[in-house]
């Protein structure tokens, strides 16, 4: 294993990666929450989910965490009638995105939380490492 | 095997009694004509103490960054004291293929929540706020050690001039 502070500065930057990714996944959830599909009857935008996984980093010889996988919300779309959307089926519904935009909020909020948790421990690791360095300092 | 040299045998004895020697925490052992500052106690200590603060720095950091894992197990040191505890005679190296131990090898890492009674339904354990509070502890420790490594060394190098 590497040095231990400098290993947590790389997992602190994998989570924030990870944190990022999904915040790029909210985000374009909430931005295709009203996309329909561009042919009549067809499925609009599904939800994308991220999926997070702990994985050993063989050159630290730590356990990073990464973007396991981008999935696909499986809901059903909700059904709302609107028959001058070129979207429309035949008995003029559109199928809209099943994306909650107040779960995707609470979700970024989340991930808000989780990217300042992260970026804290970079932090405080850079400044104990430094505190280090200090001892050499004014001695 | 060849027998040990009688150089060897003192240079072991003084190793060993002087981390055990913590009556006389500020006597420094000689040797081969040079004072060696590894033999004063308090250097030791506060070098194992930011060992295992780093080693723990790790750990809270993996935990944090794995805050949304499924299945994740929050990981954290045994107290220091127990660190402390183990590690009463250390060798001295005399050859370069010696290992030293680190605070990591008397106390490894283990799983904060044992019985899982904090985990979440994806079987996550950690607690963000308990690992926040514990990443101030650290950082709260690791200056208190640096300032006593830092008065320390004031203290030696006034000794020199």
């Amino acid at each position: 294993m590497i040095d231990p502070l400098k290993a947590s500065l790389e997992i602190a930057g994998a989570g924030l990666d990870a944190q990022s990714t999904r915040l790029r996944i909210i985000s374009q959830n909430i931005a295709n929450s009203q996309s329909t599909a561009s042919v009549a009857g067809g499925d609009p935008y599904a939800r994308q989910t991220v999926s997070f996984d702990s994985v050993l980093d063989r050159s630290t010889g730590v356990d990073l965490v990464r973007v396991k996988s981008i999935g696909v919300d499986e809901s059903p779309f909700k059904l709302e009638l609107d028959p001058g959307n070129p979207a429309a089926d035949a008995s003029g519904y559109v199928k809209m995105p099943n994306i909650d935009v107040l779960i995707e909020l609470a979700d970024m909020r989340e991930a808000n939380r989780t990217y300042e948790a992260n970026l804290q421990v970079a932090k405080q690791s850079a400044d104990m490492m430094n505190q280090t360095v200090s001892l050499l300092k004014d001695a | 095997m060849p027998p040990l040299s009688p150089a060897h045998k003192r240079r072991h004895a003084l190793s060993a009694s002087s981390v055990q020697a913590a009556s006389p925490i500020f006597r420094i052992a000689r040797q081969e004509g040079r004072i060696r500052l590894s033999a004063i106690y308090l250097d030791q200590l506060a070098t194992q103490r930011t060992q295992w603060l780093n080693l723990r720095q790790s750990l809270i950091a993996g935990n944090v960054s794995n805050a949304n894992t499924p299945g994740f197990a929050a990981k954290d040191l045994p107290p220091f004291s127990t660190v402390l505890a183990q590690t009463q005679v250390a060798m001295t190296a005399t050859d370069p293929m010696h290992i030293a131990p680190t605070p990591a090898d008397y106390a490894p890492p283990q799983a904060a929540d044992e019985d899982g009674a904090n985990s979440t339904l994806s079987g996550n354990s950690v607690n963000m706020e308990g690992e926040m509070m514990k990443l101030g502890e650290i950082g709260r420790d690791a200056s208190t050690v640096n300032a006593i490594k830092k008065i320390y060394h004031q203290m030696m190098l006034s000794a020199l001039k």
